[in-house]
């Protein structure tokens, strides 16, 4: 009698603590009432960029009843991380941020994001292009919409500059460097650098290739799977002599890129620094980070300086292109009529806005109204190419490899020559 | 009516032992279930990892066999972060291990503001490694509070680059560490003095003994169990070291500092690298070396405290 209690007590527990465990690793997660939830993950973690999130998820919503959008913010530098597990742990979120390159076709290899080569609206090939699309085509498929190109250069302060006695902003390295000169001369910094990061100091290098490697030599490198081109060793020698005048902020080794006011993005808000080289979503990230979250009035940009000697094309431009896409598992129609809404002129106009940057499509840019912006509009327009970051470009193996050599180079604990080694270990590596 | 006893007897011992160990299965189940998901489990697949070249997506099918580990001991980048973990180990316990035990000998007499000075020394430790993180790499930043400080003073010309600069950056690292982690030094050591017997002090004292030979014969000998616990802790947690680290100086600077580790060279070869594979070797390499570490120090310094307490057993 004693026994059978026992016994009955200890297997109502064991069934209590595998129901408790079974429940913690439920999915939750499911469709009802016959509506297709979409889950987005996006990097846009404060302000005007989240709330046009939310307020695209909205609009969508209304235009496609029986469809939910469910919203993650994810910090910048964790995307990559975080989006990597979920893709492989088959919970993957519907619509990921992607930036193309290297990077999308590692997943495209591992067959978890979706082809929507033929999802794409008619009307949106034109109005965006084949060159910005090409950013997210793998052996001739396309894999996202793009919803923004980001250009690269330097964005300043024209009243630190005019402080300074500067007329006009720098054209050559030689006058990027005599410019820093007087500004270090009033006690404010120059450029500010978030190499922490790493990737805003590559940003420097990837320049330097820029206008001594040819768009060809570009091009090739990725195929070619190595720096030994002479221009490669070039850029990182213009990059060392150019760091020797000491142009960047105390302490840029540690300081990171674009998170609070001590950032390298908020030295420029708070007028502790008068430039910074740096992607177009710049202005928005500056306008978070001033004293009172307004964009910086002061805030204007121009092009990369030239090298002497260089095989760039003069006026050539670099950046990103910023789109979202599928995952494998997606409900394709659902999914693929969320990437052409967004990709819709009003949609744009409103990205344009909230993320004071440059839609992707043409049709959007009247939006731009920053001043700063409208430059990096008509640099853009005009640019013979606009290559796509290196580290995007090349890959995240041999971009991490080139961004670390990068920041070897800022701390003076290693050379050009390291880089090009490195660069050439990364892809030897695979 | 001698048999009838015995034949009564017998089900009790084994209906006994078989509802104890019912029990036993049961409350430990849970506990046992959760260290093979996330201990053994993890292991065990790092280690297939391992012989793959993976960037991360899908299943790996690019069967490297030993590359990835002959790559990880080639890489001078690896050996740095080698030899930064036996300095943080090395002067861990070299910085912490006598501080502690004055600071516990200090705290375990009755002295004005005791209470007070326990709490600060303690709190550090339960404060999350991200926030004294956070907190200290403000402090030490080229502009932050402590330069401003010196430059208040009158004493600019100490100031330093507290976090970049290879020559100062490890002993920034220490000191930070040091403060976070003294507290629990000393709350074991003040356990271990409580679990001295007062009657021996007073023997010694009876019998003329000094302070400092009352310290060195009886306090720091009985001492001794408690003090080899807390530097085998001290010794795992130097080797395995990450979150300090990755926040202050984040993957890339702490290798041109001097402070990267074998954990954050990982995440930056591995994970930031898109090369998984190398990642989980790296993992498992991290694993063997702490196990050797963990194996040896049990094996040759913790075994005689063991034999100790058998011999407590015996008499």
């Amino acid at each position: 009698m004693k026994r059978k209690k026992y016994t009955a007590a200890m297997l109502g527990l064991l069934a209590s603590t595998t129901l408790l465990l079974t429940g913690c690793g439920a999915n939750t997660d499911t469709n009802t009432g016959g509506k297709t939830t979409l889950t987005l993950w996006h990097n846009s973690t404060t302000g005007e960029g989240k709330e046009y999130w939310e307020k695209t998820a909205i609009d969508f919503e209304k235009d496609n009843p029986g469809t939910v959008v469910k919203i993650q913010p994810i910090q910048n530098e964790d995307m990559d991380g975080k989006l990597q597990t979920a893709l492989n742990s088959g919970d993957a979120p519907d619509i990921f941020m992607a930036r193309g390159g290297g990077k999308l076709a590692d997943i495209v290899e591992a067959d978890q994001v979706l082809d929507i080569t033929d999802s794409l609206d008619p009307s949106l090939e034109g109005a965006i292009g084949q060159g910005v699309l090409s950013a997210f085509e793998v052996d001739g498929k396309l894999y996202g919409m793009p919803i923004a190109v980001l250009p690269g250069g330097i964005f300043y302060n024209k009243d630190i500059f005019t402080e300074a006695g500067i007329e006009t902003p720098p054209t050559t390295v030689s006058e990027l460097e005599s410019d820093s000169s007087a500004i270090k001369e009033l006690g404010t910094s120059a450029i500010a650098l978030g190499a922490k990061d790493a990737w805003p100091a590559a940003h420097w290098y990837y320049f330097f290739a820029l206008r001594n490697c040819s768009q060809d030599t570009i091009n090739a490198t990725a195929k070619a799977k190595n720096f030994n081109d002479s221009c490669w060793l070039k850029a990182g020698k213009d990059l060392e002599a150019f760091m020797q005048s000491e142009p960047f902020n105390d302490g840029a080794l540690t300081t990171s890129a674009q998170q609070g006011a001590g950032s390298s993005a908020g030295l420029v808000a708070n007028n502790k620094a008068a430039m910074e080289l740096m992607g177009a979503w710049n202005p928005g990230v500056i306008a978070s980070l001033t004293p009172d979250q307004k964009p910086l009035a002061s805030l204007s940009w121009f092009a990369f300086p030239e090298v002497t000697g260089g095989k760039g094309e003069p006026g050539a431009m670099m950046g990103g292109v910023d789109g979202y896409s599928c995952s494998a598992q997606a409900p394709k129609k659902e999914c693929t009529a969320f990437l052409n809404f967004i990709a819709q002129k009003q949609q744009q106009e409103n990205y344009a806005s909230a993320f004071h940057t440059l839609p992707a499509n043409k049709e959007a840019q009247q939006a731009v109204t920053d001043p700063s912006l409208q430059s990096i509009l008509a640099a853009y327009n005009d640019a013979p190419y606009v290559m796509v970051w290196l580290d995007t470009l090349y890959g995240q193996g041999v971009g991490n490899a080139l961004n670390s050599a990068v920041v070897d180079l800022l701390a003076q604990k290693g050379t050009p020559e390291d880089i090009v080694k490195a660069v050439n270990n990364a892809w030897t590596r695979g | 009516m001698n048999t009838s006893p015995l034949t009564h007897a017998l089900p009790r011992p084994r209906s006994s032992n078989w509802r104890q160990r019912l029990e036993i299965l049961v409350f430990a189940a849970p506990a046992v279930v959760v260290f093979v998901s996330f201990v053994i489990l993890p292991v065990i697949m790092a280690g297939y990892y391992g012989f793959f070249r993976w960037k991360g997506y899908g299943t790996p099918s690019d069967f490297v066999g030993l590359d990835n580990y002959f790559a990880i001991f080639q890489d001078s980048a690896f050996h740095e972060a080698l030899i930064h973990n036996g300095t943080i180990l090395i002067l861990s316990l070299v910085l912490q291990g006598p501080l502690a035990i004055v600071l516990a000998l200090l705290l375990n007499q009755k002295i004005r503001g005791r209470a007070v000075i326990r709490i600060l020394i303690f709190v550090p430790y339960v404060i999350s490694e991200v926030i004294v993180g956070i907190g200290w790499g403000l402090l030490l930043q080229t502009d932050g509070a402590i330069n401003d400080f010196l430059d208040s003073v009158g004493l600019g010309a100490l100031k330093a680059d507290w976090l970049s600069d290879p020559q100062i950056a490890i002993w920034s690292l220490m000191v930070i560490i040091s403060w976070k982690y003294i507290g629990f030094a000393v709350i074991l050591f003040l356990a271990g003095l409580q679990s001295i017997p007062e009657e021996l002090f007073e023997a010694a004292a009876i019998d003329g003994a000094s302070y400092w030979q009352i310290q060195r014969n009886i306090t720091l000998p009985l001492l001794g169990p408690t003090l080899r616990i807390w530097a085998f802790l001290s010794i795992i947690g130097s080797l395995q070291l990450f979150d300090l680290v990755y926040i202050i100086w984040g993957q890339y600077v702490s290798s041109t500092a001097g402070t990267s580790t074998m954990a954050t060279y990982m995440v930056a070869n591995g994970r930031d690298a898109g090369s998984y594979g190398f990642g989980s070797a790296v993992a498992v390499v991290i694993f063997i070396i702490s196990l050797i570490i963990a194996l040896t120090y049990q094996r040759f310094v913790l075994r005689r405290d063991l034999a100790g307490a058998l011999t407590e057993g015996e008499k």
